[in-house]
């Protein structure tokens, strides 16, 4: 169920503090895989109904940071607060990831299941509903992203840009306080990124939570409320998007977006 | 060739009863055994030290299973077992339909677990990936998600095991179980007609295995489902009808 808040992209000038804790809060976050440094005193919040795309050149470590989040990737420094509190070192990662959802770019759909139970799997084993329940919830955010006409299709039978959507309805059904997005356009065909794309700003206006790491400038302009540019492992800067777009003030974020 | 049918029927038909008997129940049961040792082996290192001492300890056992019983002729494990339970219990044998089980289980098990193995790994970390970051345990992504995907991949080499039982239950024969080639060898005592009784033998055994390996195939086929799929119409379906439509498809 998405959360029908009302601060969403209108309020895209408040602080953190006007509008309470943030979500998730990320402090002197550093990650290396052996002597080779991916993230370095990385510093950011969500709140509740940001929309935040974050932005870079490749191998500049926006997945690592997107997988420490979760806690798919154990940070060497630093510490990933859940409302205040200190998940750094959960021993039961899956409770977290029960409410931080992610979306993957190669989408991950379970090959072995439908559409529909790609959809259930979660609300039941990790919720226990009911499978009348879970079929309904499914039903409902199958619709949303318009893939309730493909409930018995097989992930195989579907078109990337079908499987992205379904994908995005089987986060959904876990009700996430945040949904975190890792590049999900990037396996597509050109003409199928603009369904997934319409799909996710769909529910940026329902006033979902998302961390959207992506290459579509014309998404991050347009949807985000809060942009940030990461490169050699570090935020080089972050602001609105007219900060970001129409005013950067480094010299590396002017040179990326003049590529991009 | 026919008189030694017709006048040994019965005692063929309970030496292939003995024999599937064998080959299903052990390629079975060394399923399961090869199933946990898979699971066993997959479960992320435990961040606890105590924790992990203990899985490095099953971890051993378990590899030393497997070596020792792939290294070693079932034939030497049958003698091995059936007349090491003999010592150990004052001379009294198991009885040797029990003996003949366990025997073909924990040897189909020790391979059997290294196919299991080969089947999780084979799976796209991304499916791990996706149960994971629903909130799924490793036990909850491992049979919702990837053992039906493994065991589908493996049922091949699965099928394989179960042929390859069929013929190596012959060699129960040193422990006297009554398995096929068992019965063989007592017609050939009493008739002295040995080669038409091996040919007759061998022809069982081929139709036996020929015929598990088609029907095997068939369930392959099945397991894959149908081609096509369903996509429904603009009507306005509740809930019901959909999950319907999602069974059926
Ligand atoms: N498991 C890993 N082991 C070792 N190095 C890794 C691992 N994962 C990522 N890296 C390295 O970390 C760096 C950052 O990778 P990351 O995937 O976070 O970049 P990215 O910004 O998402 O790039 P892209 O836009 O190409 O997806 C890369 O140099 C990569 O090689
Ligand atoms: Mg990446």
């Amino acid at each position: 169920m998405v959360e029908n808040s009302t601060s969403n992209i209108q309020n895209a000038n408040l602080t953190a503090d006007e509008i309470g804790q943030p979500i998730v809060k990320i402090e002197h976050l550093g990650k290396s895989f052996g002597d080779h440094i991916v993230l370095k005193d990385i510093d950011f919040s969500v709140c509740k109904g940001d929309v935040t795309c974050v932005i870079g050149p490749s191998g500049s470590g926006k997945s690592t940071l997107l997988r420490c989040i979760n806690l798919f990737e154990k940070p060497t420094v630093g510490r990933i607060l859940f409302h205040g509190e200190d998940v750094t070192a959960a021993r039961k990662p899956n409770l977290l990831r029960q409410k931080v959802g992610m979306v993957f770019q190669s989408f991950n759909l379970f090959n072995n299941l439908n559409v529909l139970h790609n959809c259930t799997l979660g609300p039941r084993k990790v919720f226990k509903l009911s499978k009348a329940d879970a079929e309904q919830l499914a039903i409902k955010h199958l619709k949303t992203v318009g893939m309730d006409a493909f409930v018995n299709a097989k992930p195989r039978q579907l078109s990337g840009g079908q499987k992205q959507r379904v994908a995005i309805a089987r986060a959904l059904c876990m009700n996430p306080e945040v949904l975190l997005f890792d590049e999900p356009t990037s396996a597509l065909d050109p003409e199928m990124v603009g369904e997934v794309l319409a799909a996710m700003k769909t529910l940026a206006e329902n006033g979902l939570t998302m961390i959207v790491v992506t290459h579509e400038m014309s998404f991050a302009r347009e949807v985000a409320n809060h942009v940030v540019f990461m490169d050699g492992g570090v935020i080089v800067e972050e602001g609105t998007p007219q900060q970001i777009f129409e005013n950067p003030q480094e010299e590396r974020t002017k040179l990326f977006l003049s590529r991009n | 060739m026919w008189n030694i049918l017709s006048e040994y029927y019965i005692d063929i038909l309970i030496g292939v009863g003995y024999t599937m008997l064998v080959a299903l129940i052990g390629t079975v049961v060394g399923l399961v055994i090869g199933v946990l040792i898979g699971v066993y082996r997959t479960i992320p290192d435990p961040k606890s030290k105590a924790a992990l001492v203990f899985k490095k300890i099953g971890d051993y056992i378990l590899t030393a299973y497997v070596e020792i019983f792939r290294g070693t002729p079932m034939m030497v494990q049958a003698m091995v077992i059936f007349w090491g339970f003999a010592e150990l219990n004052g001379g009294r044998t198991l009885n040797v339909t029990v003996s003949g089980l366990i025997i073909v289980s924990i040897n189909t098990g020790a391979y059997m677990a290294e196919i299991v193995r080969g089947g999780i790994i084979s799976i796209d970390k991304g499916q791990f990936e996706g149960a994971h970051a629903l909130g799924l345990t490793h036990t909850q992504t491992m049979f919702n998600v990837v053992l039906p995907q493994a065991l589908r991949n493996i049922l091949p080499s699965v099928s394989n095991e179960f042929i390859i039982n069929i013929k190596d239950t012959s060699v129960l024969n040193v422990i006297g179980f009554t398995e096929l080639f068992f019965v063989a060898k007592d017609i050939v005592t009493q008739t002295y007609k040995t080669f038409p009784t091996y040919l007759l033998v061998a022809i069982v055994y081929f139709i036996l295995t020929f015929g598990i390996s088609m029907l095997l195939r068939f369930v392959e086929r099945k397991m894959d489902g149908s081609k096509n799929y369903k996509v429904l119409g603009s009507q306005n379906l509740d809930a019901e009808s959909y999950a319907r439509e999602a069974r059926n498809g």
